[in-house]
């Protein structure tokens, strides 16, 4: 008789084929939830379990997860979160990408742990799952809206107590760095929206009418008021005051703010992006997501009065990273990556390559140019529409580089063909690591090695043991987090984070779970992700970055020159490999293996 | 340029003061503690104390080695052997400073290692007259002709000068360097404090100016973000603002390195950045 499910669980995945319009349930056994806990960790469980070996990731077989986690649902801050995983069609690599929203409590509620599609519509439908119930609705006129639009319409038609995560035309249209959104938020990296595109899939609409218990619900209310509290305090003030566009001119005055695809770090347009002039000129909300006392988001107004959310990473690739300087312009570009559902750090990434590439001479598109707005949302638009060279850049840098030949690849800033995010490698040399070795690609979600670089605790132009000791560490606390779900903006909050998470995934499970196994279970989840990617083809090359970062240096305010060699580059990642039991390959050790019981999964390596 | 280090020459006897200099007070730090701090400023490289043997020494930030002269009381040729044997490979020229230098900017540090290229073996400035060794650029592999100079006995740096290519650089050519003239336009790097009457007159010269800029949520208050304010340290700027550096607020110096090391030296012109800890995203 099979035991019931620890608290927080329904033990259980929903999967549905798309090409039939079913669903099974299939169980999910108490180790693998406790071994991979859910979120981005049991994704990539899911994806070990259900990808076919070496599948285009717009196949239709290509399974796409959508996965709660344990906390979803209960009165934990920041809580509400889940995480899309798949085989991204950027990277050909896997990819998880996490957003906070209703969507994760409501398709949690329908009475699983996870929902797996695969298989393609026979036309451009909605994935309708009702508790358990399964079953496809024509899309109708829907295909071709904006993500947004379409929740709204379905929700409007259906009822509110119906969720709605959506793609955009972008998604449709197969563009690789697609996103999929709910709530105005996107599960943003890695192009999931595209495979969800490719299924033929316009949105999935869930609704929950399930309970789930936590195994000491007197307790988990005990520690979700105090970190309730705690989300109040210092460490968190800055997302709750200026939100993450703060980091902007920070980042300016210590050289870190990527500028003109990287040729630069410090951006002489930056105080006209500084928050306060953003804000004064267009701010007319602040917002939060679903369960979350920190209320991170800050609207502006975009074009048409539309709400649009700005934050750093946006406001930097739709930026300084294109020479862009005026807000208006910035923000209308950012409104309309969300109506086409873009990732916008890809997109700023593919744009200020094509730019260079521009006024290099490379590609023939004289009217694209650095700091030129109107050329940034003409450029956007023809991606969204797969038109003139967006049919190229909606490729992403990577493809777009190799096509166009001719020394472009030099200029493109990503690794494993995902674009880096707004931290200068140069001068963050944790964070060079960090981008380099991680299984998503150039990410700062997975790997927050910045944070040990902006710590003061090391010589941030000057990788060495210490930098490599940050980017592990952050890396294993960001698996950690990522899977039980908690935002990050919390993560200065956990003043002893191991034993404090411990506390309440236990409390909410009725496990044991200590410190000591904590950490194992981070270690375990980040080379899950890396032998997915080498079931997938993945060699130690990949594992680098590109050569712009290894062969031109940047001058610091101080009058330093910030240079990372090829020589520290390839010390450091040997070194983070020895300090993650891989071999000097990349592949894990078997004693690797065999001591954070990943054996299961180096039967894939045989597929 | 030459990748450098810095060597602090810290085993002096202090007769004419009559304490130990490398332990004076320093508006809260000590002599030491700030000489290393501002050479470990304008150096890549690694900052070596020479002490004397069994010297009691302040407490120094972590990054700075200290290595035991072996044999007390030789001058600085002695020091330099021993210092210079301790870079090893890891420089390829380095500042050798005294310890009673607090007026010491790291631009004039920079400006002397600037000059030592391939073509010299020493930058010595020479200063009101007088030359300057303790002020001075050495390349490291001059470690061998020190020795021998130690060998034979011959322990004044003039022996060392008259074996290998010198550059001499007066104060005039000094300030015809714009920025070294903006930074330190006395050279009062080299103001040395042999007696008390030097020290205290020192000690009550009014703190650096250096501009201050708060960012992210720090700037929130009713005060200008750009502000001028006089500190020997950074723990003295971030007060002159209403700050502390905790685990919430660190600081960089210059747009360079970020600390939240409140002894850390400031010097005149510094521009100095507090942020929030979690400034990442």
């Amino acid at each position: 008789m099979r035991r019931s499910p620890p608290g927080g669980y329904f033990g259980k995945v929903l999967i549905v084929d798309l090409g039939t319009g079913s669903g099974r349930t299939a169980p999910l056994e108490e180790s693998v939830l406790r071994s991979y806990i859910g979120g981005a960790g049991l994704g990539t469980w899911l994806m070990h379990r259900y990808c076919p070996a070496g599948i285009d990731p717009l196949d239709p077989r290509a399974p796409l997860a959508f996965v709660f986690s344990p906390l979803v649902g209960t009165p934990l801050t920041t809580s509400a979160k889940f995480a899309v995983v798949g085989k991204s069609p950027l990277t050909g690599r896997l990819t998880d990408a996490l957003a906070s929203s209703h969507f994760a409590i409501a398709g949690k509620l329908t009475g699983h742990d996870a929902i797996v599609i695969h298989g393609a519509c026979q036309q451009p439908s909605v994935l309708v799952i009702d508790q358990g119930e399964v079953s496809l609705a024509p899309a109708g006129n829907l295909w071709g809206s904006p993500a947004d639009h379409t929740e709204t319409t379905l929700r409007e038609r259906m009822g509110p107590a119906w969720r709605v995560a959506a793609i955009g035309p972008a998604g449709e249209r197969g563009v690789r760095y697609a996103t999929i959104s709910h709530d105005g938020r996107h599960a943003g990296r890695g192009g999931l929206g595209a495979v969800m595109g490719s299924k033929l899939c316009k949105a999935i609409a869930v609704r929950g009418r399930g309970k789930v218990a936590s195994a000491d619900p007197a307790g988990v209310l005990a520690v979700a008021k105090d970190l309730r509290e705690r989300s109040f305090g210092p460490a968190t003030a800055k997302y709750r005051e200026l939100g993450t566009m703060s980091n902007l001119l920070t980042f300016n005055a210590i050289s870190t703010l990527p500028t003109r695809n990287f040729s630069a770090a410090r951006f002489e347009g930056a105080q006209a992006l500084d928050v306060g002039e953003v804000s004064a000129l267009k701010q007319v909300a602040r917002s939060s997501c679903a369960s979350c006392s920190i209320g991170c988001e800050h609207l502006v107004k975009g074009p048409g009065g539309k709400k649009t959310r700005m934050e750093y990473e946006n406001l930097f690739a739709l930026g300084p990273l294109c020479g862009v300087s005026d807000p208006e312009a910035v923000v209308a570009a950012s409104s309309l990556c969300d109506e086409l559902g873009l990732d916008t750090i890809s997109t700023g990434g593919t744009v200020a390559w094509a730019m260079e590439c521009a006024e290099r001479g490379l590609i023939d598109a004289p009217w694209l140019r650095f700091g030129n707005g109107d050329a940034l949302l003409s450029a956007i638009a023809q991606i969204g529409a797969r038109e003139g060279i967006g049919d190229l850049l909606a490729e992403g840098s990577r493809a777009a580089a190799r096509t166009v030949g001719d020394g472009s690849e030099a200029f493109a800033a990503h690794v494993k063909g995902l674009e880096l995010p707004g931290y200068e490698p140069r001068t963050l040399q944790s964070m060079a690591l960090g981008l380099a070795v991680n299984p998503r690609g150039a990410d700062h979600n997975r790997s927050g090695a910045y944070e040990a670089d902006l710590s003061g605790d090391h010589d941030r132009l000057n990788g060495g043991e210490s930098h490599v000791a940050g980017a592990i560490g952050t890396e294993n606390r960001a698996a950690i987090m990522d899977s039980l779900i908690l935002c990050k903006f919390l993560r200065k909050v956990f003043t002893d984070p191991y034993p404090e998470w411990a506390t309440l995934l236990n409390l909410v499970t009725g496990w044991d779970v200590d410190a000591d196994e904590l950490e194992r279970t981070a270690q375990r989840i980040v080379l899950a992700k890396r032998m997915f990617n080498l079931r997938e083809g993945w060699t130690r090359a990949e594992d680098w970055l590109p050569d712009r970062f290894l062969s031109e240096s940047l001058e610091l305010e101080s009058g330093r020159k910030a240079t990372l060699t090829a020589d520290r580059l390839d010390a450091m990642i040997s070194s983070y490999y020895r300090g993650r039991g891989l071999e000097p390959s990349g592949v894990p050790q078997p004693s690797t293996v065999e001591e954070l019981e990943l054996q299961a999964l180096t039967t894939d390596l045989d597929k | 340029m030459v990748d450098s280090a810095a060597i602090v020459l810290a085993g002096g006897r202090s007769s004419r003061m009559g304490s130990p200099k490398a332990a004076l007070d320093w508006h809260g730090s000590t002599l030491l503690r700030r000489v290393t701090g501002i050479v470990g400023r304008a150096v890549a490289g690694p900052v070596v104390v020479v002490s004397a043997p069994g010297q009691a020494l302040p407490e120094l930030a972590a990054s700075v080695e200290v290595v035991a002269d072996p044999r007390e009381g030789r001058g600085p040729l002695q020091g330099l052997a021993a210092g210079l044997a301790a870079i090893g490979d890891r420089a390829q020229g380095a500042y050798v400073s005294s310890t009673d230098v607090p007026l010491l900017h790291p631009g004039f540090v920079q400006y002397v290692l600037r000059r030592l290229g391939d073509d010299f073996d020493v930058v010595l400035p020479e200063i009101g007259g007088y030359r300057q060794p303790l002020s001075a650029a050495y390349r490291v592999d001059l470690l061998g002709t020190v020795d021998e100079l130690i060998a034979a006995d011959k322990m004044r740096p003039a022996f060392l000068f008259e074996r290998c290519r010198v550059l001499h650089l007066s104060g005039e050519a000094m300030l015809e360097d714009r920025v070294l003239a903006r930074l330190d336009p006395r050279l009062e790097s080299v103001s040395n404090l042999n007696e008390p009457a030097d020290y205290q007159r020192a000690h009550a010269l009014p703190a650096p100016e250096v501009q201050v800029r708060r960012f992210g949520p720090l700037a929130l208050r009713d005060t200008p973000r750009l502000q001028s304010v006089r500190a020997w340290t950074l723990g003295d700027a971030a007060a002159a603002v209403g700050l502390t550096l905790d685990e919430h607020v660190v600081a960089a110096l210059n747009g360079d390195q970020i600390t939240r090391d409140p002894h850390l030296p400031l010097a005149a012109g510094d521009a100095v950045a507090f942020m929030v800890a979690d400034a990442g995203g």
